[in-house]
């Protein structure tokens, strides 16, 4: 009897879930590939944007997926998607401008191999200074320069984003000679090691040094973007952009395979747009992340990369040794 | 502080916090409790369901997979040798050898009992003195991690087996496969081979499989089977521990407690370099030196303690300074800023009430991870009743899905079947395979902490005494080492006389 009676019950689970499949639901599922740490800027706020897809849309629904591999796992993307394919996968100026600079045995695909969809935020990075060295502007950190033999900073990686911007700033300033790059393995431990007294200077997004900087643990020397910081707890400080001195901003842009139909390319676009525009998102990318809506269009991307492009192989030898 | 409590005590008795607490415990028990299915991954698969929630009650829930999940480990690696997470692969030199006695149960409870004490430990620094400590740990710099990282590398000598040399060349061995990936100073790839996959090197959680799970099967697969019967011996154990037992226990249990705070407030290390410190100290320590490695309820108790005490110490850095103390801790954060909260000392003042909401609310986590924990035991305990015909398949998939799930890739799944067997052919050398996973545990860390060091200093060696913290730990490693020679020196003396 038993027996009978949960067979009767598995039978009808497995009609109810054949079922469920015979809906002819015409949503498609797209899987939101981000290459980085799932504990990450750019897979936090793909998840938040794969959270409000169901709001925005009845047919498009956002699944956020995050696998740490950087160019391995855009490698992998590439090889095993096809266009039309219902993936999307996130790069940045490190891949395309970086990466194929420095070691472009490591990049299996080119830019061609996508189609551009949108760009999720731009973050300004910041230079910190331990806060016993009292630099709080670029004037400040020219005198300290001139009176030193050797300042080292802080970054995350040791070729990454923070290591060129700090190598062309110093290098357009005339000091490169000066500059010692120290590696860390995180962001977060590139900010406590100026707050530590570790290094003299850092490089970083503005939220990962807010807290150090609200303790007073460290100064805010300076802004990597075009003009002076506006809003926030970080207004007013200089943007290096005035002083002529090169920059560039962290972007994460969306992508889909090459081939892709036009039409659906247009749609996600316009989801991704929607979404961006959310008065909840644009809050939270804005006050709680420190980053800004920062929508694209395919010739501001080729922009980016060849102005980051112009730096990585300005500053080249500074930053490889 | 106190102004916060009412306010906090209010916002976390809720029905529905204490409802997630629980359901996360249960899914990071099980979830842990499958060889290759690792914390971090559970907290990853979980996670998107804390966005439509307030921070309180998801970060009950993610705490509750996390916390069970450091006890879950264990589970494992006590009923099949092996290890469910990283760190419970020092739960599984004690804990599966008492379980071959038939002592399953007892095993699981005493993993149980002291990764609950380790952890309500670890929640109560965290309540009462986490900004304090976060500010000593602070002060620790790229010198004081070598010297710790150092100092771990001395725990070889206590799981090295009956030789030295055997353990040491393991370690090597653990100290070379570390190295693979990207150089952590230069970024220039290092035993790569053109295989992009190998760029980030390669993930402890997938090597542990082949080490310890696989390699198992191997083993298993030269024995000629037998007929296939249930274990009802087994299934009677009762799972008594003695007076005498929960006396032993305690010592260790405590100090074990205080290392696991002490190195999950460092940010970069774990679970895994506290329970193998508070093993080997526990080992040094005890008057039962020689059941060590053959079911010692201190050595299960040091382990367990350690690695669960570890999870309220990583949450410190990270609600004070906004440092994750640990890869699940980072993941967890997301759960706070998404719900629009910086975690920093700053928000003591001006969201005190849920943030002493989440650290009281740390304290239960582990108070009903110890309850569940009592009627999951039973469970599990039966586990080593099945017969290794059908308990051996099943462990297979376990492991393949779980290399496959860590990175979505089969590379992955080759790397553990390469590891199990090159295990398997160690095995017949008589090499210890821990000594590996200790090597490859602390070899990126001490590797770039001695040559960002060097780096800072202009190559002045003197760096590395340069501190009272790293002098103390110099101070440790030379003691450890001299209490090594000493023992091994008393050994040989022992063998001479016996010999005679």
């Amino acid at each position: 009897m038993k027996k009978r009676f949960l067979s009767s019950v598995l039978a009808l689970v497995m009609v109810i879930v054949l079922l469920a499949g015979c809906g002819g639901s015409k949503t498609t599922s797209w899987t939101v590939t981000c290459p980085w740490a799932p504990s990450g800027v750019a897979a936090m706020v793909s998840q938040k944007a794969a959270s409000l897809s169901t709001e925005y849309s009845d047919s498009i629904i956002l699944v956020a997926d995050a696998i740490k591999g950087d160019a391995a796992t855009v490698n992998t993307w590439v090889a095993d998607t096809k266009a039309g394919d219902p993936e999307l996968v996130f790069a940045g100026e490190g891949l395309f401008a970086i990466t194929s600079i420095l070691d472009p045995a490591k990049l299996q695909f080119t830019y061609d191999d996508f189609v551009f969809v949108e760009n999720l935020y731009s973050s300004v990075f910041v230079m910190s200074a331990d806060a016993s060295l009292g630099i709080k502007s670029i004037d400040d950190l020219k005198a300290y320069l001139e009176t030193v033999e050797e300042v080292s900073v802080a970054t995350n990686g040791a070729t990454g984003s923070e290591a060129f911007l700090a190598a062309s700033l110093l290098g357009a300033m005339g000091y490169g000679n000066k500059l010692k790059l120290t590696p860390y393995s995180s962001a977060a431990e590139a900010a406590q090691a100026v707050v530590r007294g570790e290094t003299n200077l850092a490089v970083s997004h503005q939220s990962q040094i807010l807290e150090s900087y609200q303790q007073n643990g460290v100064t805010i020397v300076c802004a990597f973007d075009e003009s002076d910081i506006t809003e926030g707890v970080f207004a007013g400080i200089e943007g290096v952009g005035k002083y002529g001195y090169p920059y560039f901003r962290n972007r994460c842009f969306v992508l889909a395979r090459s081939g892709t139909e036009a039409k659906v390319v247009e749609e996600l676009k316009a989801l991704y747009d929607d979404i961006l525009s959310d008065e909840e998102m644009k809050t939270w990318l804005v006050d709680t992340m420190m980053l800004e809506v920062d929508t694209m269009t395919e010739a501001d991307v080729q922009a980016h990369i060849q102005n980051v492009q112009n730096i990585v192989n300005e500053y080249y030898d500074l930053v490889v040794q | 502080m106190l102004e916060f409590i009412g306010p906090a005590l209010e916002h976390l008795f809720t029905l529905e916090n204490f409802l997630w607490m629980n359901l996360g415990i249960f899914i990071g028990s099980v979830f842990a409790a499958i060889p290759g299915l690792t914390v971090i991954l559970c907290v990853i698969l979980f996670l998107p369901f804390t966005y439509k929630m307030t921070a309180i009650p998801g970060m009950m829930f993610l705490l509750g997979i996390y916390c069970a999940g450091g006890y879950g480990g264990s589970v494992s690696a006590i009923l099949i040798n092996t290890p469910g997470t990283p760190h419970a692969a020092t739960t599984m030199m004690d804990g599966h050898p008492l379980s071959k006695r038939g002592r399953t149960k007892a095993a699981l409870r005493i993993a149980l009992y002291a990764s609950a004490f380790g952890g309500v430990f670890s929640a109560l620094m965290l309540l009462f003195l986490g900004p304090q400590v976060a500010q000593v740990a602070a002060r620790l710099g790229t010198a004081e991690y070598f010297m710790v990282c150092l100092f771990g590398l001395t725990i070889i000598a206590g799981v090295s087996g009956k030789s030295m040399i055997k353990g040491i060349i393991s370690a090597c061995i653990g100290l070379l496969i570390s190295c693979i990936g990207a150089d952590p100073l230069t970024s220039y790839d290092r035993f790569t081979f053109g295989i992009s996959r190998l760029y980030l090197g390669l993930d402890l959680a997938i090597c542990l499989i082949g080490l310890f799970a696989l390699v198992e099967i191997l083993s298993k697969a030269e024995k000629k089977p037998g007929p296939l019967v249930l274990d009802t011996e087994k299934m009677n154990d009762k799972g008594e521990i003695t007076k005498e037992e929960y006396k032993r226990m305690l010592r260790p249990t405590l100090i074990s407690s205080l290392l696991g705070v002490m190195v999950g407030i460092i940010p970069g290390t774990g679970a895994s370099e506290a329970s193998w410190l508070a093993y080997d100290r526990a080992r040094a320590m005890s008057r039962h030196k020689e059941e060590f490695g053959k079911g010692s309820v201190e050595g299960i108790a040091a382990a367990e303690a350690a690695n669960n005490a570890v999870t309220g110490a990583t949450l410190i850095p990270l609600l004070t300074m906004g440092i994750p103390g640990d890869g699940t801790v980072a993941i967890m954060l997301s759960a706070l800023m998404i719900n629009g909260l910086n975690p920093g000392l700053s928000l003591f003042t001006t969201q005190g009430d849920i943030m002493y909401a989440i650290m009281i609310g740390l304290v239960f986590v582990n108070l009903f991870m110890l309850l569940q924990g009592q009627f999951l035991t039973k469970l599990f305990a039966k586990v080593v009743s099945i017969p290794q015909e059908i308990l051996t398949p099943i462990i297979v998939i376990f492991c393949f899905a779980g290399a496959y799930s860590v990175n979505k890739n089969y590379f992955d799944v080759g790397v553990a079947l390469l590891f199990a067997i090159a295990a398997w052919f160690l095995r017949k050398l008589d090499m210890p395979p821990v000594p590996i996973l200790l090597g490859m545990v602390l070899g990126n860390m001490t590797e770039t902490n001695f040559r960002r060091a060097l780096l800072l200093s202009n190559g002045n060696p003197a760096v590395f005494v340069s501190s009272i913290y790293c002098i103390i730990f110099l101070a440790l490693t030379v003691f450890a080492i001299a209490a090594l020679v000493r023992s091994k020196m008393k050994e040989a003396k022992t063998d001479k006389r016996g010999e005679e």
